[in-house]
C-alpha cells in the first residue's frame, strides 16, 4: 500500500524553466506493480469534490477536484459545442441602404446572442436544412423557427437640418434612429410560441449591441429566422463566451527566501500569491534553523496559489530558482464558464453534465445492441 | 454563401408604372438628395436644384442571406 504523500506527489505536474514534466496521469490499472487503480464508484464519490469560487449570473468559477482530464475536457467541449441556443440563421433583406453591406450586416446579425424562455427553447425542435440526402429539409414551422423583424429608418430631428448648417456635428442632436441597436429587433411570435414564450420572449441578451449606423434617408428592413442550433455547427450557437479550465498551480518554497530576496520573489508573482511574514524570535534563535540570525527580517510565504498565472518569472532569477519548485495539481480543474445570456453559468455546467450522461447512455445502448 | 432569390414579380421594383413608354424610374439627386422620377428621353437633371448627377435607388427585391 502506498502512502498518501506518494499519491499526492504523483498528482503534481512539474513546471521547470523550459520543460513541463510528469504530464500524464498514472492512476490506471497495470501502471504500478501491486496497486489496483481500477475505476471505482465509491472511491470516486469519496474523493470527488466541487468548490465554487464565484457564481455570478453569467460568469462563474468553480473547481472540480479528483476527476480525470478526459472527463473535465469533455465537459468543456460540450459546453462550447453542444449545449443548444437560438441564433439568427436565415435573413431576408428587403431593404438596406446603410453603409454596411448586406452580407456583413447579416453576418453580424447571426452573431448577436439571443435569449428566451428556457422551457420554450427545450420545446423547440431542430431545423434540418436541405442537403444531398434530404433535399427538402424541414419546413418552417412555429416549433422550429422564431421570426424576428428589424425595421428602422433614420430621419432628421425637428430643426436638425438647421442645426447642421450652424455647425452642429453631434448625431444625437441631429438625427433620429441613427444608431441601430440589438433592442430594435422585434420578435414576432407565431402559433404555439405565443404561449410558450409569453413570459420570456425571444430577445437580444444584450440590448445595447450596436448593429449599424444610419444617416437620414437610410433604412434597414429585414426579416430574420432564428433557429435552435449547437456550437459544433457554428460558433454563434455556442452558449458560452468562454468555457475553460486550468490546473491549480502549486508553489513549494524549498529553502527559506529572506529579506530583499523575499520581496523580489513576491514581485515575481501576481499580487496576493506570495506574502511576507516576519521571522519570529523562536525561529531566529533555533539551533540549526535556516532562519538563524535573521530574526525580525521578512520571509516569503505562499498565500494563495489560485491567483498564480504560472509565469515562471521566479525561475529566471539565479538567487531564487533553486529555492522554489513550481507545479500544478493534475486533478484539480479550475473551471471558468462565461454565459452569453441564454443560460445561467452554473446551469450551463449542469446542462453539460446532462448531455454527457445522455451520450454515455447512448453508447451503452449501442454496445448492448452489439452484444445481442 | 448567399442564396439569390429571383424576383417574384417581373416588374422592376424601382419603376412606378410599367406601361411601356410612360414608365418612370426614381432616382436620388446627388446634390440635394431629392427624389427625382424620370421618364425615358427626359434630360438627366434634378428638378429642384438642376444638378446633373443622379443616383439609382437600391432595388426593392428581397435578397436572402445565411447569417454565417
Amino acid at each position: 500500500m502506498v502512502g498518501q504523500a506518494e499519491l499526492d506527489r504523483r498528482k503534481i505536474v512539474g513546471i521547470n524553466a523550459e520543460t513541463v514534466t510528469n504530464v500524464t496521469s498514472t492512476d490506471f490499472p497495470g501502471q504500478w506493480p501491486g496497486e489496483d487503480h481500477s475505476w471505482d464508484l465509491d472511491f470516486f464519490k469519496r474523493t470527488f469534490n466541487v468548490k465554487f469560487h464565484s457564481n455570478d449570473q453569467f460568469d462563474s468559477s468553480f473547481s472540480l477536484i479528483g476527476l480525470d482530464a478526459s472527463v473535465a475536457n469533455a465537459f468543456r467541449r460540450i459546453l462550447i459545442a453542444e449545449v443548444p441556443t437560438v441564433a439568427i440563421e436565415d435573413i431576408f433583406v428587403i431593404h438596406n441602404t446603410s453603409i454596411i453591406q448586406d452580407e456583413v450586416l447579416c453576418h453580424r446579425m447571426g452573431l448577436i446572442p439571443f435569449r428566451g424562455s428556457r422551457e420554450g427553447l427545450r420545446w423547440m425542435h431542430w431545423f434540418q436544412k436541405g442537403n444531398d440526402e434530404d433535399p427538402e429539409g424541414s419546413t418552417h414551422n412555429d416549433y422550429n423557427v422564431c421570426i424576428l423583424n428589424l425595421q428602422i429608418e433614420c430621419a432628421w430631428q425637428a430643426g436638425g437640418q438647421m442645426r447642421a448648417v450652424n455647425g452642429e456635428t453631434d448625431p444625437n442632436k441631429l438625427y433620429n434612429n441613427h444608431n441601430v441597436y440589438a433592442r430594435d429587433i422585434i420578435y414576432e411570435p407565431t402559433g404555439q410560441q405565443i404561449t410558450r414564450f409569453a413570459d420570456d420572449p425571444v430577445r437580444a441578451a444584450n440590448p445595447d449591441i450596436l448593429i449599424a449606423k444610419l444617416r437620414p434617408g437610410q433604412k434597414i428592413n429585414m426579416r430574420m429566422y432564428a433557429m435552435k442550433g449547437i456550437g459544433a455547427d457554428h460558433a454563434k450557437f455556442s452558449p458560452v463566451a468562454t468555457a475553460s479550465y486550468r490546473l491549480l498551480p502549486t508553489i513549494d518554497i524549498l529553502k527559506p527566501i529572506i529579506g530583499p530576496d523575499a520581496e523580489k520573489f513576491a514581485r515575481c508573482f501576481p499580487k496576493g500569491v506570495i506574502g511576507l511574514e516576519p521571522i519570529t524570535r523562536e525561529e531566529g534563535q533555533r539551533e540549526g534553523s535556516e532562519y538563524k540570525g535573521h530574526e525580525g527580517e521578512m520571509k516569503a510565504v505562499v498565500e494563495d496559489t489560485m491567483r498564480d498565472t504560472v509565469s515562471r518569472e521566479c525561475l529566471r532569477h539565479a538567487e531564487l530558482k533553486d529555492k522554489v519548485k513550481l507545479g500544478r495539481v493534475r486533478d484539480h480543474f479550475i473551471f471558468k464558464v462565461e454565459s452569453t445570456g441564454q443560460w445561467e453559468s452554473d446551469e450551463l455546467f449542469l446542462e453539460s453534465v446532462k448531455l454527457l450522461k445522455i451520450k454515455a447512455q447512448r453508447m451503452k445502448r449501442a454496445l448492448a445492441a452489439l452484444m445481442r | 454563401m448567399s442564396g439569390y432569390v429571383p424576383p417574384t414579380s417581373t416588374a422592376a421594383a424601382t419603376t412606378t408604372t410599367s406601361t411601356g413608354e410612360g414608365r418612370s424610374v426614381d432616382y436620388t439627386c446627388g446634390d440635394c438628395n431629392a427624389a427625382v422620377s424620370l421618364k425615358r428621353g427626359e434630360p438627366i437633371r434634378c428638378r429642384s436644384c438642376g444638378h446633373r448627377v443622379l443616383y439609382k435607388q437600391r432595388t426593392n427585391r428581397m435578397v436572402q442571406f445565411e447569417a454565417r
